[in-house]
């Protein structure tokens, strides 16, 4: 009997017991959807964890001090900037002073932070001009009093292009607009677009006080080695500092690469953990599987007697009854991606990293299920292929 | 009687016995039968209950071994034969008409005549020719979309008929194929198998009752697993 005519007989079996085959296939059903929507989850937070680390520089190192003196200010300065700017492996330093105040324009007023910065800031935290333009080394050199919104600042104080050149007002102090970045994107724990960037000798002019910064951002030439230019840089601040080498540094050297690997790595285990949870649905409803078809075998022996009768081989049946489990579970799984790649799609949508489809997994749902139909469906069809004609076909 | 061949008679039973084990005591439902029956006979086998009829029909159905003597059915030893290989001889030499009926549930009768042909690897157009084709013949032209459920025992039995000629099996063998039947169906049932042995058929009639044994050209009467007369 070719495949097809199985396939036929099959089908026209489970629609005469439609009601069964559904129930039979449900547990398929919730095993694959339940695989392929926490797979899809899974694999939706990492590409939106990864993304929104990669906006925020792949190639970026952060030192930020790690002790303070007593009247707050730290061990990093802007000349520590200056030196670390010189190495051949650095392509940008943004010493960053970072302080929260009320920002007002015309009649609307926020809290954000206010970053005092230089104009490599852009390239080293990977921003982008919208509108305007971004600091510049005169700006920041002769310590104008110009600002640079971040895109949700410039929302919510009601500002855009037409408004460029007017002055907003930083803990009073009037600055003049200059411009607008484009907006980032991602949520998060703090909103990358909410921030004011004033030049970095400013900050400390008007709100902050003496020369230290809070960190240092340092962009890594792309033909240089993130790691090699971290020790680099560390070797270079312990001099500057004239640290003992016995003594631990008084600062830190945070890799972005390293996060982003991290978080991926976690999350690729998350998404194990939840598809192996989740997998053992699948096993469930394959059991399910087996039931029903024991109990059909049961059921339909005076049917097998009868086809054996009439010419069937003991092969002809296995094949009739595993082809019969092969399509149930198949169905199921078929059913079970759809269910769950909607599942996740409406998940995706609500989470915001929108909807991810991973062929991969899909196919490996197929194949997982049309294993689970092989494995559970052989004993009962083994069973029904064993059965003697003359009793079964006795059998009441 | 032993040399059969394909050109010999199409049943050749050789000195054979099928013996039961009930626990330790061995109980021979068939003892020793020999007896041929020739292409285009039509037999009838007669025996009272526990004569060993049904053995007797397992055996001749390739449903079952002789424990001892030898079989040949159109000229094969069925005792060579593995479990596959006793199926392809059934699928091709013998068509089954049962007492009660065992149609497929839930099939329609086109699919039901239609399934033997399913096991010999015929295509599903030619399967449905050839079922509908052989309804016709016996008058349920009107009834191939019927299940078993809709049909009256009498159409049922016939459908049952058709499934056993659909495949121009070389023997016919019918068990007790009145036995559910009223006088009149069980008569139309008898006309039916004696037309097809006009026709060319062998057909062996298996049955406890001598009034539709009569209907058949020669009669074995079996009685305590022998032959009796």
């Amino acid at each position: 009997m070719s495949a097809f005519e199985l396939l036929r007989l099959a089908l026209s079996r489970l629609r005469t017991s439609r009601l069964r085959a559904a129930l039979t296939m449900l547990g398929v059903i919730i095993g694959v959807a339940s695989v392929v929507a926490l797979v899809g989850v899974g694999q939706g937070t990492t590409s939106s964890i990864t993304t929104r680390l990669a906006a925020l520089g792949t190639n970026l190192l952060t030192i930020s001090p790690t002790s303070q003196n007593s009247d707050g200010s730290t061990t990093l300065t802007l000349e520590d900037a200056d030196a670390i700017a010189k190495l051949d492996s650095v392509a940008g330093v943004a010493p960053e002073v970072t302080t929260n105040l009320d920002v007002t324009a015309a009649d609307k007023s926020t809290s954000t932070t206010v970053v005092g910065t230089t104009a490599a800031y852009a390239s080293v935290r990977a921003y982008e001009v919208w509108q305007g333009s971004f600091l510049t080394d005169v700006s920041v050199d002769r310590g104008l009093r110009v600002a640079v919104l971040g895109a949700s600042t410039a929302k919510t104080l009601g500002l855009d292009a037409t408004d460029l050149g007017t002055q907003i007002s930083i803990a009073g102090i009037p600055f003049q607009l200059i411009g607008i970045l484009q907006p980032k994107g991602g949520s998060g724990f703090q909103d990358p677009d909410d921030q004011v960037i004033v030049p970095v000798g400013t900050v400390q002019k008007y709100f902050v006080g003496g020369d230290s910064v809070r960190t240092i951002g340092v962009s890594v030439a792309p033909s240089a080695d993130m790691t090699a230019t971290n020790a680099e840089i560390t070797s270079l601040l312990r001099t500057r500092h004239e640290l003992a080498t016995a003594t631990d540094s008084d600062f830190s050297i945070f890799d972005q690469t390293q996060l982003l690997d991290a978080a991926s790595s976690i999350s690729g285990t998350l998404t194990l953990l939840l598809g192996g949870i989740a997998s053992i649905s699948l096993v469930v409803g394959g059991i399910g599987i087996m039931n029903i078809m024991l109990v059909s075998v049961r059921e339909r022996t005076r049917e097998i007697g009868i086809r054996k009768a009439v010419g069937a081989r003991g092969r002809d049946i296995l094949a009739q009854f595993l082809v019969e489990a092969l399509t149930l579970s198949l169905l199921g799984g078929l059913i079970g991606i759809a269910v769950g790649l909607g599942v996740s799609a409406v998940i995706g949508r609500l989470a915001g990293w929108g909807f991810v489809f991973n062929p991969a997994t899909v196919l490996a749902a197929v194949l997982f299920s049309l294993a689970v139909g092989v494995v559970f469906g052989v004993w009962p069809a083994r069973q029904a292929a064993r059965l003697d004609p003359i009793s079964a076909l006795r059998y009441e | 009687m032993t040399a059969a061949t394909a050109a010999g008679p199409l049943i050749a039973f050789d000195r054979v016995s099928r013996v039961y084990s009930m626990g330790r005591l061995d109980v021979p439902a068939l003892d020793d039968v020999s007896l041929a029956i020739e292409p285009g006979e039509f037999v009838a086998i007669v025996g009272p209950s526990g004569s060993g009829k049904s053995t007797m029909m397992n055996i001749l159905g390739c449903l079952d071994r002789p424990t001892h003597g030898s079989y040949r059915l159109a000229g094969t030893p069925v005792a060579d034969l593995d479990d596959d290989g006793l199926a392809a001889l059934r699928s091709r030499t013998i068509g089954f008409v049962f007492q009660s009926y065992n149609l497929l549930p839930r099939t329609t009768a086109l699919d039901n005549v239609a399934t033997p042909l399913l096991y010999q690897g015929v295509g599903r157009s030619e399967r449905v020719r050839r079922a509908r084709a052989t309804l016709e013949r016996l008058g349920l032209g009107d009834r191939t979309d019927h299940e078993p459920t809709e049909l009256s025992g009498g159409q049922q039995q016939r459908v049952a008929v058709a499934r056993a000629l659909v495949t121009e099996p070389a023997l016919i063998l019918a068990d007790e194929p009145t036995g559910n039947l009223d006088s009149h169906a069980g008569a139309e049932v008898i006309a039916l198998l004696r037309e097809l042995h006009e026709a060319g058929r062998t057909i062996v009639l298996i049955t406890h009752d001598p009034e539709v044994a009569r209907s058949a050209d020669r009669q074995i009467h079996l009685l305590d697993g022998r032959i009796a007369a």
